[in-house]
């Protein structure tokens, strides 16, 4: 009897750590996210932006706009990213804002190409590899970030960052696209 | 000119288109009723008549040189031989020497028909298109500057859509190129052997008329500036210039040319000399990029035939329009670019051109003497 209890209780402790470290485990692509590029602050930030809207227009077609706006969803998470390890919350907020948008913007664009009659399949499958990721990233980010985080500017009335909610929309954005 | 020789020449064009048509690849399928694989499984025998009709054709060019300077060669027979190689030469397969005429096409076809920026889409990302089966750099953007790009609008949609009828439009548009810039020439020389020197050489009319190469497109940009230039039109010839760089970016290697003649009044012999100096010192570096492609001795031979005479860059010149011809031979008779091929083009480029160097030298020696 003593036996039995003891191999339930062996393997009750294994399968409880087994889930513990499952619920640390992202799903995890192969899917490259890009360096971090310049950050909030500099001059060189600025020109980045103009560059960003210029680039728009450069990027014309169905799967340029999907490329340009993958592109810019992956640099401002790896910005975002990249902020909150340095604790710069509202601008990593910001950021996480940004590459919503952005993300948001490329099945829509790979649709319009499947109307205009182009084969979408590849870049699906990219998409797909892309929202894996983001989401992986999104769920580490999730455990390095606070809830929420109370921004008090010098001359105006503080206000309160939901960064954890803005995180799960992003998720459940790169869910859908998965 | 004699007519047995002017018939051999007709002959000699017609077995050549025909023979480009045993290069068709596999994956065409527009000819694949024609497809035999011939060039694969016969390789040495393509080769062989393939290094004939390079001798064949040099022989033919030399005798042309030959009648006009014996006069027995007009401006108006040049015109009928140009018109009649085109005539026919513009209807041989083109990936017998390259298949670049297959990427404008689908550069073309990423811009104009998808939509899509040619320099950030590339062909392969359009999975069903039937270009992919046989073209060979659907993996890059474009590598051509967008006055190209904008160019290949006319043909593309000439082609209405047809493959074999584009094609025929991309060969008529750089032909028509080659025509304009003949004329040019002859405006700005008057002088029929340096015309003939150009525009009768093999390696200028396989490179434009068989592969359908756009670098006569960049090259008659650049006579049109150099014309401007020495008509006083310096704004024109700024334009030209700018165009003609932005058509594959080579001849932007003659920036400091331009800029000191615009200072310094030059003949039109400096002018030339040095620019034929620029497009050589561009094709020797163009290894450091890649490698030195045979089309493009088109680059020097322009420049080099308002120097035509008894001077080493005609030589030189006229040995590598030859050897340039002979880099597709260890391809065609290996079927590789790897082992031996690249040691192999490299000789043959290069032991020509200093035999003819050699030459020279002891020709001058012994008028010293």
């Amino acid at each position: 009897m003593k036996k039995i209890i003891f191999f339930l209780l062996f393997f009750s402790i294994l399968g409880l750590l087994n889930g513990l470290s499952s619920s640390t485990t992202f799903a995890s692509s192969s899917y490259v996210l890009p360096y971090p590029s310049s950050m909030p602050g500099g001059i060189s930030y600025k020109i980045h932006l103009v560059w960003e809207a210029i680039s728009k227009y450069w990027y014309f077609g169905d799967f340029g706009q999907f490329e340009y706006n993958l592109k810019e969803s992956d640099k401002y998470l790896v910005e975002s990213k990249t902020l909150f390890e340095y604790q710069q919350y509202l601008l990593g907020f910001n950021a996480l804002q940004k590459s919503n948008e952005y993300f948001a913007q490329t099945l829509p664009n790979l649709e319009k190409a499947k109307t205009n009659g182009k084969d979408i399949a590849s870049k699906r499958e990219q998409l797909r590899e892309a929202a894996i990721k983001h989401e992986e990233v999104l769920q580490k980010m999730m455990l390095e970030t606070p809830t929420t985080f109370t921004w008090n500017p010098e001359k105006a009335s503080q206000s309160e960052l939901p960064i954890h909610q803005r995180i799960e929309t992003l998720i459940q954005t790169a869910k859908q696209y998965e | 000119m004699n007519k047995i020789v002017f018939f051999l020449y007709v002959l000699f064009l017609l077995c050549f288109t025909f023979f480009s048509y045993l290069f068709i690849d596999p994956g065409l399928i527009y000819l694949r009723p024609l497809f035999t694989n011939f060039h694969q499984t016969h390789r040495m025998e393509v080769t062989s008549i393939f290094t004939l009709f390079i001798f064949l054709s040099f022989i033919f060019y030399f005798l042309c040189l030959h009648f006009i300077k014996k006069n027995q060669l007009t401006m108006k027979h040049i015109c009928m031989l140009i018109g009649i190689t085109a005539g026919i030469l513009v209807f041989a397969y083109p990936a017998i020497v390259s298949f670049d005429i297959f990427n404008y096409i689908a550069t073309a076809k990423v811009a104009y028909f998808y939509h899509e920026n040619p320099y950030i889409i590339m062909p392969i990302e359009f999975t069903n298109d039937p270009l992919l089966l046989f073209m060979h750099a659907a993996n890059k953007i474009a590598l051509y500057a967008p006055v190209w790009i904008f160019l290949t609008r006319i043909p593309h949609i000439l082609g209405f859509g047809n493959f074999l009828l584009t094609l025929l439009q991309f060969k008529v548009l750089v032909g028509l190129f080659y025509g304009t810039t003949v004329w040019l020439l002859w405006r700005m020389t008057k002088n029929s052997f340096k015309i003939a020197f150009f525009a009768l050489n093999p390696l200028v009319i396989f490179e434009i008329f068989v592969g359908g190469h756009n670098d006569i497109v960049m090259m008659f940009l650049f006579l049109v500036s150099a014309y401007f230039l020495f008509s006083k039109r310096i704004g024109k010839s700024v334009v030209s210039f700018i165009f003609s760089g932005l058509i594959k970016y080579a001849t932007l290697i003659l920036t400091p040319l331009y800029v000191v003649s615009f200072f310094k009044t030059m003949s039109q012999k400096t002018f030339f000399f040095w620019a034929t100096v620029g497009m050589y010192c561009i094709f020797f570096l163009s290894s450091l990029r890649e490698e030195i492609y045979p089309w493009y001795g088109i680059w020097f031979l322009l420049p080099a035939s308002f120097l035509v005479g008894d001077n080493l860059i005609t030589y030189v010149s006229l040995a590598f329009s030859f050897s340039l011809l002979l880099r597709y031979i260890p391809f065609m008779l290996l079927g590789t670019y790897f082992g031996p091929t690249p040691l192999l083009k490299i000789l043959l480029t290069f032991v020509p051109v200093i035999v003819v160097l050699i030459a020279y030298c002891l020709k001058k020696q012994r008028i010293l003497r």
